[in-house]
């Protein structure tokens, strides 16, 4: 069994509920590297609180890995929907009450698979803020208040005095336009 | 790991995101699919860090330009420090940054009602262009438009007297308003 990126989902899944020793060790990091990023994404999605999300990636990452291993995940086949059902689960019972992530923590803290997984560390600011000044100035309006104050298309709609299908696709268009030119050479900053 | 062989339009991975999908079972469908496959989650990834970078961007006030008052209303709700100025068509007034602004924002008032959007010229000593901008969509009712400086951008400004011009901006480029903002240079600590 290898435990390569070029393992499905389930044979990762299928070698940690096995408890191979070796294998079973790199299939729990393999599963994490690969599906940490995802729950991060659910969190963010769903809470729109990065410190949240980042909770929420070690409490589903720690029950898979522990129903994983005890056997109690039926269809190992299955993981990605596995994985997402958890992640669901937790953040209805999140939004429901602070929940017990200390005593989680400390009962099943693994240290070869806490680690968080890589943010948005990586994104050149400077680069972005000199490419949110290329954008036409309703496309700035529109990702700001799409982005930063997390408004719908039908809240910039109302805000901006346009239409939602307007909206949407300026939205389109000037993250396109910011994709574009973060990966341009010639938005460097000088 | 294979490559998607039915990747999520990025459309509607930017609708998800901002909570746009037409109803659950969509977003349903649109969750298992990221959950189950790298290639889209990753392209996911890249368009939240995007919206991380333009939050980061104004949690830093490193914003020019046009902004709405949902916009405005956030950023002094997260703490942001707005050194406002407010001002009538044909009035003068006095400007400057101080120790902790981080924005620097005036309010033109004026006489919306027949306009649908609007264009801002700035000008600087001598007749000299400092800014300029075109077609920006108006909230309604507001009677206000708020134009926002980075306050570290303000801060290396010397004393100068700006004049701001507003005009309708269809065809008419009928003039709604003059004003004059008398800025003085912010004087170095110590």
């Amino acid at each position: 069994m290898h435990t390569s990126v070029d393992s499905s989902d389930g044979d990762l899944a299928r070698a940690v509920a096995a408890r191979q020793h070796d294998d079973a060790g790199a299939a729990e990091n393999e599963l994490y590297r690969r599906f940490a990023p995802r729950v991060r994404l659910y969190g963010l999605r769903h809470l729109r609180d990065e410190d949240a999300a980042l909770d929420l990636v070690q409490q589903v990452m720690l029950v898979t890995i522990e129903k994983l291993r005890s056997g109690s995940v039926r269809e190992v086949d299955q993981i990605a929907s596995f994985v997402l059902g958890v992640s669901r689960t937790m953040v209805k019972d999140q939004k429901r009450l602070e929940w017990r992530r200390e005593k989680l923590r400390e009962t099943f803290m693994l240290p070869d698979i806490v680690a968080a997984p890589a943010g948005d560390a990586a994104l050149d600011v400077d680069r972005l803020e000199l490419c949110l000044g290329r954008l036409a100035e309703r496309e700035r309006i529109v990702v700001l208040l799409t982005f930063y104050a997390e408004r719908t298309a039908g809240d910039v709609a109302k805000e901006l005095g346009i239409k939602e299908g307007n909206v949407r696709v300026i939205r389109h268009r000037a993250v396109e336009r910011l994709r574009t030119c973060m990966t341009s050479a010639e938005a460097t900053p000088s | 790991m294979t490559a998607c062989q039915s990747p999520i339009s990025d459309g509607t991975l930017l609708d998800y995101w901002a909570r746009d999908l037409s109803d659950d079972d969509e977003t349903t469908r649109v969750e298992e699919h990221l959950f189950a496959c790298g290639d889209c989650s990753a392209r996911l990834h890249e368009m939240a860090s995007l919206g991380a970078g333009l939050t980061t961007l104004v949690r830093q006030g490193r914003v020019s330009g046009i902004v709405s008052r949902a916009l405005l209303n956030r950023m002094q709700r997260d703490g942001l420090h707005v050194r406002m100025y407010s001002l009538t068509p044909g009035e003068t007034v006095p400007c400057s940054v101080f120790p902790g602004d981080d924005l620097v924002v005036t309010a033109l008032r004026a006489d919306f009602s027949a306009v649908e959007s609007v264009s801002l010229s700035v000008m600087g000593p001598g007749d000299s262009p400092f800014s300029r901008i075109e077609n920006v969509p108006l909230s309604k009712p507001d009677d206000e438009l708020f134009w926002a400086m980075p306050a570290a951008v303000v801060r290396q400004m010397p004393s100068m007297r700006l004049e701001l011009t507003l005009v309708s901006a269809d065809a008419t480029r009928a003039e709604l308003g003059r004003y004059v903002l008398e800025h003085s240079a912010s004087t170095p600590p110590g």
